[in-house]
């Protein structure tokens, strides 16, 4: 009897983990793709980056070299001899570049993506968004390109400045070189994640509910107020959004400060671009630049779920 | 004539032809790894199957086995012509795909990825041949089955980065010099030092290539001191004399700077020689100086690596190469100085009198090759880093 | 389509200021025609409601007294001042929006506090006014909770605090239960009535519930497509509409349209195409010299019995066809001999067989139903 009882106790053991086996499989099915995918081309990857990272010196000549934290330290710690300011230095002008560049989109795409959403005919504002998205369709290099010829010395926006000076009697505008400094360098990054920022804003401020607009001025809120009290907070989530991308995808380029920056321009992604494809080929200090690239990288998404809107980026 | 110590070569990373389209190839190939030029090549040497016929020669290869297939180049921009394929095509009946690199590094760091297993022939430079061979990366070639070899230059006989061409094949030669608007300098570069005595002048008008060896180097010899210093104390003291300079380059780049020259945005670059004398062949306002008190010679060469799937085109290659009329051809289309003797002496003396092609003896003298540096290495990747990256 | 104000109004208008005067106002969009040139007048302190279909224009005008909307002719006019191209946030009207509208980024509190914020009001007396709007719709216990948190039910009280602590000349009304459940709806249409009684503002409601519009307006104006039918009490909208839309949209209706055999002040006689003769009523604005009308009979107007009345009046046979049980009340539909059904409304208790084999007679008086111009 007690057999049977564990006999059938046993069965139902059987069919319940058949059962959690079931329950298991499907999400699995669903996931795996993906998972393998993310394993294999993400994880993996940058497990791998972050075991250079941590031989100090490594070339990809060598075969191995020992465990320490020399790259990092070369970078952070003011107390090893191998310190080099120059690191910080240029991390804190990527951040710089990358911020810069962030409150432009965002000054200069809040007014376009709230016209698109808001104002613009309906039955344009699919053209029009297109439209506005269109530049990203062509390489960042061309357009970088393009920048070339309207700043340089020569340049279009010289061209028109003394075209303007002498239309105006009296009034002597200076023409300069734009090019090769870290104005070209705001104005390329800017120009190339504009449409990212407005894209976002715009998935953002199209969900805004007119009727909260109208409510505020209902209750005596004129159009400034309205807009500061109701429609930035309302859409601060997609602000949030859209600065974090912008931010982050301005912190990786490095084709804008390498075409536009010129001599004094350095950021870290170049750096990292260097340390492998450049004649330093030193893999251990590259991965360590690049682990902390990506940590900080990490945080600003990490921030940009806890606080972003989430929805938004989803349909940008 | 170089000396021999000046074979003891040069260089690094060089790029760049004259045309926009050109520059545009090189740097999408710097910058996002894409080699555009890979579909324009192969469409152009299908669509363009007709061979030049001055490029055409009958010489026969000594291992030349008739095989067809496919080979795959990997050079630097403009180092080959659709006539010159087309030629080698239609006499070996070798389909060629050529990708192109813009530095040495960036060509290393492939092939020690991994990435370089399709290619048959690749262009290093002198230091890189070195490197290669001591990273064990290259084919010992195989003298019997090269042809063509006694042509060449004595001095490249027996070249320092590769004693006996025992890996290697020189392929051209070159110098690292000033590439100038005559327009807008009213004066005449002679040496280095123009750099600094016009800085003000010339703020934000002269570019340095992006070469840690070339720029540091030719600090170096402008202080009076040798390319290839080990001195830390002597490469300190090029890094502040280059820091001098910075705030008044527009940039460090080695390719690209064409436009900006023509248009007289930029007034003077560091170039190599096989760009700016082709930039010069398209518009002579532009002019070339070898600085008096010298600068570096390099030397590109051929190679076969270990991981060649290819190698017997890799031999018709080679011996395609050594074809004094094929090389000749090389320097008057793609305006590389030929190691070819042969070659040299079938020039015209338009060619052959050109001092910026072939420099006079004596300043060749004065010249050096870039050679590997040992320890110091990691002082030159310092203070380069410093000075690029404040 | 505009319609003089009645006798028994324009007396009581005589006695009151108006606050809101819509003077052939219209309205259009592109090639549509939202509003059709109207004249409103609504008195201080009057509960007031625009009853209509969707679509009927009701929403818009209600958008022209708030700001909203620019009228397109017209004149608005509210207490005294025109009004017509002032932006809604300088008009002293304040709305409470069908969807509610609360800003879901600020609590409750913040919520009802922002017109005070905005006009630039002390703490502390801004404190003592949210409070007082809290208690006045019972919801002191969650001033510090954000809309999200509340039900449909809550949301809607705090719409209304946060437009009633401003002291608005005139509060406007946007469907303000539309989105509450059946039991909900009563209860905070008892709510509503009790506001109105203690705060003595004028009210303006947008409704499409005739129920709700009926129960809680001192006066309704109904529209349709554009225009306004009829202004009138609820009583006099419901007992003598002057058109067959209004009688048709106020209430059930059973509605008979035939040639106009016989007229005189008191008594109309109508022909049906079927053959039914009718006798009826006019309404108040009926010309003398009609062809053809319509006339309208409310459903529980109508008495059925097995035996023809003794009373003269309209009565026909018929069987009964369909019934349904409504609990109080049992909902017939008759079809009469000559072919024509009609809406029955019974007491349930009445002792009838229902056979559709039975004879059964359908009956009203004259004075209980209307003849309509058609």
């Amino acid at each position: 009897m007690s057999a049977s009882l564990s006999k059938s106790r046993l069965q139902g053991l059987g069919t319940t983990i058949r059962h959690r086996c079931q329950q298991l499989l499907g999400p699995l099915a669903l996931l795996g793709p993906a998972g393998i995918w993310l394993l294999l081309f993400l994880v993996l990857p940058t497990l791998l980056i972050l075991d250079i990272s941590l031989v100090p010196d490594l070339r990809p000549e060598d075969v191995g070299g020992a465990y320490g934290l020399g790259n990092y330290s070369r970078v952070f710690n003011p107390f090893d001899p191998r310190f080099d300011s120059v690191y910080l230095q240029v991390i804190w002008r990527s951040v710089y570049y990358a911020t810069v560049s962030t409150i432009a989109c965002l000054v200069l795409g809040f007014p376009v993506a709230y016209w698109l959403a808001i104002m613009a005919p309906r039955r344009w504002r699919n053209f029009l968004v297109v439209a506005f998205i269109l530049p990203l369709w062509t390489s960042s290099l061309l357009r970088s390109y393009a920048w070339i010829s309207i700043l340089r010395p020569t340049g279009l926006l010289n061209t028109f400045i003394t075209w303007l000076s002498d239309l105006i009697p009296g009034v002597d505008l200076p023409t300069q070189n734009w090019l090769y400094s870290s104005a070209a360098v705001f104005v390329g990054l800017t120009y190339n994640f504009l449409p990212y920022m407005v894209l976002i804003l715009y998935a953002s401020l199209e969900k805004l509910d007119i009727s909260l607009l109208e409510a505020a001025a209902d209750l005596g809120a004129n159009p400034r107020q309205t807009f500061w009290k109701v429609t930035v907070p309302q859409t601060l989530p997609g602000i949030a959004a859209g600065c974090l991308l912008v931010f982050i995808t301005s912190m990786g380029d490095f084709v804008v400060p390498t075409l536009l920056g010129g001599a004094s321009s350095m950021t870290i992604s170049r750096l990292i671009y260097n340390q492998f494809l450049g004649i330093t080929r030193n893999w251990g200090l590259g991965s360590a630049l690049s682990m902390i690239l990506i940590l900080a990288v990490s945080l600003a998404i990490a921030l940009l779920l806890k606080y972003g809107d989430r929805d938004s980026v989803k349909e940008a | 004539m170089p000396r021999k110590r000046s074979l003891y070569l040069p260089s690094s990373s060089r790029r760049l032809g004259s045309t926009r389209r050109r520059f545009l190839q090189g740097s999408a190939a710097a910058i996002a790894g894409v080699t555009l030029s890979n579909c324009r090549q192969n469409l152009s040497n299908q669509a363009a199957p007709e061979a030049d016929p001055a490029a055409t020669t009958p010489e026969e290869g000594g291992a030349s086995g008739g095989d067809s297939g496919v080979l795959h180049v990997y050079t630097w921009a403009d180092y080959t012509s659709d006539e010159m394929v087309n030629a080698f095509t239609e006499k070996t009946g070798i389909e060629v795909i050529v990708d192109i690199y813009d530095s040495n590094e960036t060509m290393l760091a492939k092939m020690q990825a991994g990435g370089g297993d399709a290619y048959s022939i690749i262009y290093p430079s002198d230091y890189m041949v070195q490197q290669m061979i001591e990273l064990n990366m290259l084919t010992k070639i195989d003298k019997e089955r090269v042809t063509g070899l006694e042509n060449i230059f004595d001095k490249w006989q027996d070249p320092v980065y590769d004693p006996g061409n025992s890996f290697s094949t020189p392929f051209a030669w070159g110098t690292t010099g000033l590439l100038y608007n005559t327009d807008i300098l009213t004066d005449t570069p002679t040496d280095w030092d123009y750099l600094w005595e016009n800085s003000s002048a010339l703020s934000k008008r002269m570019t340095l290539l992006n070469d840690v060896r070339e720029t540091m180097g030719m600090v170096l010899k402008s202080l009076g001191y040798s390319y290839n210093s080990t001195n830390p104390a002597e490469i300190e003291e090029a890094y502040e004399r280059l820091i001098e300079i910075k705030p008044d380059l527009a940039s460090f780049m080695s390719f690209g700077y064409e436009d900006g020259l023509l248009s007289g945005d930029l007034a003077v670059v560091m170039a190599y020689s096989v760009d700016a004398l082709s930039s010069i062949a398209e518009d002579d306002t532009l002019n070339y100086v070898i600085p008096e008190s010298g600068s570096s010679v390099w030397t590109d060469t051929l190679v076969i690596p270990t991981t060649a799937p290819n190698v017997d085109a890799a031999y018709e290659w080679l011996n395609f190469n050594l074809d004094p009329a094929i090389a000749q051809l090389n320097t008057e289309t793609l305006f590389n100085a030929t190691p070819n003797k042969v070659a040299y002496e079938n020039l015209s003396d338009e060619f052959k009198n050109d001092e910026k092609l072939f420099p006079p003896e004596d300043l060749l003298a004065k010249c050096e090759g870039i050679a590997p540096v040992g320890d110091a290495a990691a002082v030159f990747d310092e203070f380069w880093t410093r000075a690029t990256s404040a | 389509m505009s319609q003089t104000v009645s006798p028994a109004i324009s007396q009581s208008a005589d006695r009151r200021v108006a606050d809101v005067e819509l003077c052939q106002v219209s309205k259009s969009f592109g090639e549509d025609t939202a509003v059709n040139t109207i004249d409103l007048t609504i008195q201080e302190g009057e509960f007031f409601s625009i009853l209509g279909p969707s679509g009927c224009g009701k929403t818009t005008t209600l958008r022209l007294i708030a700001g909203f909307e620019q009228p397109t002719t017209g004149k608005i006019i509210i207490q005294g001042q025109e009004m017509s191209r002032t932006p809604a946030h300088r008009r002293s009207v304040n709305t409470v929006f069908q969807s509610y509208a609360l800003f879901n980024h600020m609590t409750v509190k913040d919520n009802i506090a922002f017109g005070l914020r905005i006009k630039g009001m002390g703490r502390s007396p801004m404190q003592q006014r949210v409070a007082d709007a809290l208690r006045l719709v019972k919801m002191e216990a969650f001033s510090n909770r954000y809309p999200a948190q509340l039900s449909g039910g809550q949301k809607q009280r705090v719409a209304l605090a946060r437009a009633l602590v401003n002291r608005p000349a005139v509060m406007l009304l946007d469907e303000p239960l539309g989105a509450l459940d059946l039991k909900l709806r009563k209860e905070m249409q008892v709510e509503l009535s009790n506001l109105h009684q203690q705060l003595g503002i004028t009210f303006v409601m947008v409704t499409h519930d005739q129920e709700e519009a009926l129960s809680l307006s001192d006066r309704i104006a109904v529209m349709n497509d554009g225009n306004i039918e009829q202004i009138g009490s609820p009583k006099e909208i419901y007992d003598h509409p002057t058109t067959p839309f209004v009688a048709d949209f106020i209430g059930d209706t059973n509605l008979l349209k035939g040639v106009v055999a016989f007229a005189d002040h008191h008594l109309l006689k109508i022909q049906t195409p079927e053959g039914t003769t009718v006798l009826a009523q006019p309404s108040a604005n009926m010309p003398a010299d009609l062809k053809t009308a319509v006339v309208s009979v409310r459903p529980e107007k109508i008495h059925l019995s097995q035996e023809p009345p003794p009373d003269e009046g309209n009565c026909y046979s018929g069987y009964v066809k369909h019934v349904m049980y409504l609990g109080t009340h049992l909902h017939c539909v008759v079809q009469l001999q000559t072919g024509e059904c009609l809406t029955v409304m019974q007491p349930s208790r009445t002792g009838l067989s229902w056979a559709s084999t039975t004879p059964i007679y359908a009956s009203w008086l004259p004075t209980d139903c209307l003849a309509l111009a058609a």
